[in-house]
């Protein structure tokens, strides 16, 4: 992005309340905004400023602070430059509004958090399964969906015995450290 | 060949092609071209893979310590430590008979455990393809050795390089004074870890417990390490207390056995663990120390009462254990002040006073009471303790120095080098000599040498300092870092020369004989020095100092009680548990056990417990 | 894996909120399967998937036709899901550069790097030079590997079976470099935050020409067989056909924005790694059909041997490390953070959103493949109208990478 075009940007985001801009490097830029502001944001960076491209809309679930953040990474073709707009919202009940009106690209990202987050977005074209169709547990991806547990508690391990096992654990060797116990030794620490 | 940008120009041209114009029905006819050409085959035999392969598991089983760090980079669980019962078991060389055995229904072959492994014991093969059918699914599930998962050998494929090497093989180094800024003085030399050094260096652990294991008194040094690294270093101290109660001191001079069996040591630096406690133990408040020490200590009172003999770091944690179980402890101290070797051997340079004073301060804190000046045998005997305790540890340690019997060795100006550091502890003035010759090469020889030099430079002006020892410099007792200090600080040191005669010449000491040693142990490895006497050299001295060893002052037994417990070899013997033939009667540390302060604080830990399960019995 | 059949279109398009939703749910397993029975039309329904010669990997269209128009058309995905971005959360930082190349079989090397760019972003690690221009060579061969590929496989659609066999014989040229200089021929697990994890075996760049000579070399043969071929030609043309307008509207990167008209490539308008110090041209087309598709990606071929000839050249004098120092993996906290990146895969724009807590383990990562905008909703509206026999070429010229939309 050229020096002019940063400033012309700056000014334009201004004009949001409550928006915090920080500018990571020359074509990323940083945005937080209250979550009522998110759609005049991307209208005025769409409509003004050339951000035309919906790259992505990613999800972090916040579980110690009980927020949900989205964050809608746009680029412009002509600033070549991309902007991340930050905004967090309530765990309960886990609505927003879409944005698919603006961005069509959004509604395979909603549909996505949807089904992973169990985030219900308003005015979105399709909240339909898609990946997980035939799954009835909690969305996959909260944080306190654990899904080691899961595993072992629905699934069986296959057990190995080939027989250099049997030899060793005659001569009193054997299996000392399973890797599950590596693991959970990781997951203490 | 023509330049290659040259060819990207021409292929530039290339990229127009005018697929419609030229499109005719016919030319995918001209596939039919192919016909003509021969076919392409490649032999059906198994043939090996690229030399970077990532095939399957080799295992040097040789090389192999056990350490199981490939399980804990594995990304998938595919690794599992199987113990192999003939192969050797070494904990104090670091050596487990532990192997990885591989999962082949988990691994991804993405070579990290390779990547990681701090012996480079096991790699990848070139061999492509393992399948098997359902009733052979065990065949999945391998003890890959050296020759590889169908027993022939295709050749290793992906090795650890030093470009993939995942581990950081150099220490933090380490800020210690120059030789000009600490010879003149007894500050201490070594400056500690800063904050960002501690947490690096905690980082290049892998946690694999060898230093646990190797540890006479098994500190949990994975467990604090890991706690520095995470930056809580009141959680480091707490695992340090668990075990240690005299870690400032091991913090400070201990001889790490941990680090000699570290597995980062195979290929590298052994991570620092012994700075790292210090670290920990330097950075929490000493008031929060001793809080967190007294964590879990008895609420209740047992009514026992147990005497200790030795205010050393062996009675002194024999102490700390008991009192914490409930007991009440009395220390006799024949010293001015508590502390032991530490205190009355090691000098300042290496270990301040102040120091020590705070492990003993919070062993004190917990209401463990230390008489000092009284020395037992004297000023109270031993039937007296025996009638006023339930339980008695002996922990004299080792305070006098033995003799080289060399004809003149009993005059005035040969000394024992245990007498001499006690002094300078004490600031009992001595006559600094202007040149001093040192007989031994162990660490108390280094000790005093070095204790001289600074007096030396202090008093005098200049460092005449002559170490003389009977081992060559291949064969040294003494740590190589105490050896490069002593010749940064201008002592000499002669290698392989046996003493003599201390050579005196009107009544005055003029210097010290020695020879040449040719060997120093016989066939049958007993002590048996031979020298070549046409070798010989006289080292001018005007003190002569023996630093060859000490032995311990039972006098205060008594004769009937020495009597009555069992000797072997002059030295009280004791049983596992460190209890004498008398059932009141314990003995721990340097008088029945060496050589070092953790010994000591290990033997301590076996006589308080073995205390506390009799004294709960009765 | 979350389903062994599936409901056909019309039966689960209710929402997951549907309390009754876990009694249709059984209703859908095979063993309880009745045909249902429908008012007489001329209507009917046909899943192309998850088992379908004309499907690229695992993945499902499940179209409402008349005759052969297509009325109706919904993506089904989910057969390839292996909950990769959960897994991620789970594993230590290093760990995850064994899994991240499975995301996309085909073209696996961006799906390494775009997350090592993530991590050094997030941990301020320069990347050596001889690293960064080592990437690039493994990214533009996997990108040629990938481009074979698809070339195969959208030939194959409209019966034309021996440019698959070229295509899959000629891409093994390339594995067997991958086999030799990552020790991997399809998950090369090269990159590793900081840079890559091995130096070039001896003569590696002798035979890495040799290979682009004869790849060089066939391309005539390829066009003879497959890109002139009027067969193609004729199929290719007019068929799925996207405007710029929609492709900007509807998110679409990669070759597919390019056969719209539009010269948009990260590689040189969001630069990584070394490729601003490189030529070369970004091909375009105009007509925005399956054929304009196709024809960018066989141009790109030639511009990405034209970038690797640039490597060899250059590489022999760029020297020093491979790989910047990083910490002991088993203890390497990752300062917290967050960090987008992007790369030019060779389906499209493929980005990582990471996000760190400052602990050992990612707290987050996002991967946003190119295909989840063409494999989905982009491949859906194009299908509507289309013939039945154009179905399985619209979806193969756009280049949809199910795995990658599934994670
Ligand atoms: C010069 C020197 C340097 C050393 N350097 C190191 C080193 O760097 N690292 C290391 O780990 N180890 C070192 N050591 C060894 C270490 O100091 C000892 O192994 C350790 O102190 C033994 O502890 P202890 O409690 O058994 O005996 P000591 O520490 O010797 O304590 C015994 C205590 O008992 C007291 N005592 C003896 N007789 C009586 C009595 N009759 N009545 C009352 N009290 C009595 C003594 O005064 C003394 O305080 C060194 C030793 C020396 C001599
Ligand atoms: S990391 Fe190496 S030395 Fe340690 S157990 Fe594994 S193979 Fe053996
Ligand atoms: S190659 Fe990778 S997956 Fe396989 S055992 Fe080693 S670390 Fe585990």
């Amino acid at each position: 992005m050229t020096q002019e075009v940063t400033h012309w940007l700056d000014n334009l985001l201004k004009e949001i309340e409550g928006i915090e801009v920080r500018r990571k490097s020359s074509r990323r830029v940083r945005v937080d905004v209250p979550a009522d502001a998110l759609p005049a944001l991307l209208e005025l960076l769409q409509g003004r400023a050339g951000y035309i491209h919906l790259s992505a809309i990613s999800c972090v679930d916040w579980i110690d602070d009980d927020e949900f953040e989205l964050v809608y990474h746009v680029w412009s073709y002509e600033n070549h430059s991309l902007v991340s707009a930050h905004i967090r919202i309530a765990r309960e009940p886990g609505v927003y509004l879409s944005v698919y009106d603006l961005y069509q690209p959004a509604g395979f990202f909603e549909r996505d958090i949807h089904e992973m987050y169990g985030i219900q977005f308003e005015g979105s074209p399709n909240m339909e399964k898609f990946i997980l169709t035939e799954w009835d547990g909690p969305p996959p991806m909260r944080k306190e969906f654990d899904s080691e547990a899961y595993i072992n508690e629905h699934l069986s391990w296959q057990e190995y015995n080939p027989e250099w096992l049997q030899e060793l654990v005659a001569e009193g060797g054997g299996v000392i450290i399973p890797p599950e116990e590596q693991r959970f030794s990781q997951k203490k620490k | 060949m023509s330049k290659p940008i040259d060819n990207a120009k021409q292929s530039k041209q290339n990229v127009t092609i005018e697929h419609e114009e030229a499109g005719s029905i016919l030319s995918p006819l001209k596939a039919l071209q192919f016909f003509m050409r021969k076919p392409v085959t490649v032999p059906l035999e198994p043939r090996p893979a690229a030399d970077n392969y990532r095939g399957f598991h080799l295992n040097d089983h040789e090389k192999c310590i056990g350490c199981s760090s490939c399980q804990k980079v594995c990304d998938n669980a595919a690794i599992t430590m199987v113990k192999v019962p003939h192969l050797p078991e070494d904990p104090i060389n670091g050596i487990r008979n532990l192997r990885p055995a591989i999962d082949y229904g988990r691994c991804c072959w993405c070579a990290l455990c390779v990547d990681i492994c701090p012996t480079s014991a096991i790699s990848l093969s070139r061999e492509y393809v393992h399948t098997c059918t359902q009733e052979e699914i065990d065949s999945y599930f391998i003890l890959p050795n050296e020759t590889g998962i169908h027993g022939e050998y295709y050749g290793e494929g992906w090795q650890k390089t030093s470009d993939s090497d995942l581990l950081d093989l150099n220490r933090q180094p380490m800020a210690e004074l120059e030789a000009e800024e600490r010879i003149d003085n007894f500050n201490e030399i070594v400056a500690g870890y800063t904050d960002q050094q501690a947490v690096i260096e905690a980082s290049r652990c892998v946690q694999c417990g060898m230093c646990h294991d190797a540890c006479p008194t098994h500190m949990d040094a994975p467990e604090y390490i890991r706690s520095i690294w995470q930056g809580n270093l009141e959680e480091a101290v707490r695992w340090i207390y668990q075990s240690n109660p005299f870690s400032h001191v091991c913090g400070r001079v201990c001889t790490h056995r941990c680090e000699d069996a570290c597995s980062i040591g195979r290929r590298g630096e052994p991570v620092s663990i012994r700075w790292l406690k210090r670290y920990a133990m330097d950075s929490v408040d000493h008031e929060r120390i001793k809080q967190i020490a007294a964590e879990g200590k008895a609420d209740y009172l047992s009514g026992k009462q147990i005497a200790i003999i030795g205010a050393g770091p062996a009675g002194l944690t024999a102490a700390y254990d008991l009192i914490r179980k409930g007991h009440q402890v009395t220390v006799f101290e024949a010293r001015k002040e508590a502390g032991g070797m530490p205190r009355y051997g090691i000098p300042e340079y290496r270990l301040p006073y102040d120091m020590l004073d705070r492990d003993i301060d919070v062993i004190t804190s917990m209401g463990v009471k230390i008489q000092t000046g009284i020395q037992v045998g004297k000023d109270i005997t031993m039937t007296q303790l025996e009638a006023d305790f339930d339980a008695v540890v002996l922990a004299i340690g080792l305070h006098l120095g033995r003799s080289t019997r060399v004809p003149g060795a009993d005059h005035k100006q040969v000394r024992k080098a245990i007498d001499l550091l006690r002094r300078t502890t004490d600031d009992e003035d001595y006559e600094i000599p202007h040149r001093a010759v040192v007989i031994g090469g162990g660490n108390v020889a280094m000790d005093i040498a070095r204790t001289l030099a600074r007096q030396q430079q202090q008093q005098l002006g200049k460092v005449q300092v002559t170490v003389t020892a009977l081992e060559d410099m291949a064969h040294f007792l003494a740590d190589p870092v105490e050896i490069k200090e002593c010749l940064e600080e201008g002592i000499e040191i002669y290698d392989a020369r046996g003493p003599q005669a201390c050579i005196i010449k009107n009544n005055k000491l003029v210097g010290l004989k020695t020879w040449k040693v040719r060997s120093i142990f016989d066939e049958q490895g007993r002590f048996a020095p031979k020298y070549d006497e046409q070798d010989e050299q006289i080292h001018a001295a005007d003190m002569v100092i023996e630093a060859i060893g000490q032995m311990s002052d039972n006098n205060l037994l008594g004769d009937e009680l020495t009597e009555i417990l069992d000797w072997q070899r002059g030295r009280l013997s004791i049983d596992e548990q460190g209890r004498t033939s008398a059932d009141w009667l314990w003995a721990a540390g340097d008088c029945v056990n060496g050589p070092d302060v953790v010994h000591a604080v290990a033997d301590g830990h076996r006589v308080a417990a073995s205390i506390d399960e009799w004294l709960n019995q009765q | 894996m979350p389903a062994l059949s599936k409901a056909s279109f019309l039966e689960h398009s209710h929402s997951s909120a549907d309390p009754k939703l876990k009694n249709k749910r059984n209703d859908m397993r095979p063993e309880n399967y009745e045909a249902q029975r429908q008012p007489p039309s001329n209507e009917y329904e046909l899943n192309f998937g998850p088992n379908h010669p004309g499907i690229e990997g695992n993945y499902a269209l499940k179209v409402k036709l008349h005759g052969d128009i297509v009325l109706e058309a919904k993506a089904d995905g989910g057969y390839l899901h292996r909950g990769f971005e959960k897994l991620m959360e789970q594993r230590l930082w290093i760990q995850n550069i064994a899994l991240v190349p499975r995301i996309c079989v085909p073209d696996p090397s961006p799906m390494e790097l775009c997350y090592s760019m993530a991590v050094e972003e997030l941990c301020g690690l320069k990347v050596p030079q001889r690293a960064q221009w080592l990437r690039v060579m493994q990214l533009e061969l996997s990108r040629i590997a990938a481009h074979l590929f698809t070339f195969g496989g959208h030939a194959a659609t409209t019966g034309m079976y021996s440019t698959m066999y070229w295509g899959v014989a000629d891409r093994d040229l390339l594995l067997d470099l991958f086999e030799e200089f990552t020790g991997g021929r399809v998950y090369s697990i090269y990159n590793i935050p900081g840079g890559v994890r091995r130096e070039l075996p001896d003569g590696f760049l002798q035979r890495l020409t040799e290979t682009l000579d004869y790849i060089e070399s066939r391309l005539p043969d390829y066009d003879n067989l497959f890109f002139k071929n009027q067969v193609f030609v004729k199929r290719a043309k007019g068929t799925g056909v996207m405007s710029r307008e929609q492709a900007l509207e509807w998110g679409v990167t990669g070759p597919n924005l390019r056969a719209t008209g539009l010269a948009f490539d990260v590689r040189r308008d969001d630069p990584y790694l070394v490729y601003d110090q490189l030529e070369f041209d970004i091909p375009v087309e105009e007509s925005g059909d399956a054929w304009a598709r196709t024809l960018v990606r066989r141009k790109e071929l030639m511009e990405s041997i034209r970038i690797l000839r640039q490597v060899v050249e250059i590489l022999p004098d760029i020297h020093g490390p491979i790989r910047a120092p990083i910490p002991n993996p088993l203890a390497w906290n990752v300062p917290a953070g967050e960090t987008y990146t992007r790369v030019e895969s060779s389906k499209g724009e493929l980005c990582y959103y990471v996000v760190s807590n400052g602990g050992p383990k990612p707290y987050r990562v996002h991967v946003r493949g190119p295909s989840s905008m063409h494999a989905v909703q982009v491949l859906e509206k194009m299908s509507v109208g289309s013939r039945i026999e154009d179905i399985a070429q619209t979806m193969f010229s756009l280049d949809a990478c199910p795995p990658e939309v599934d994670r």
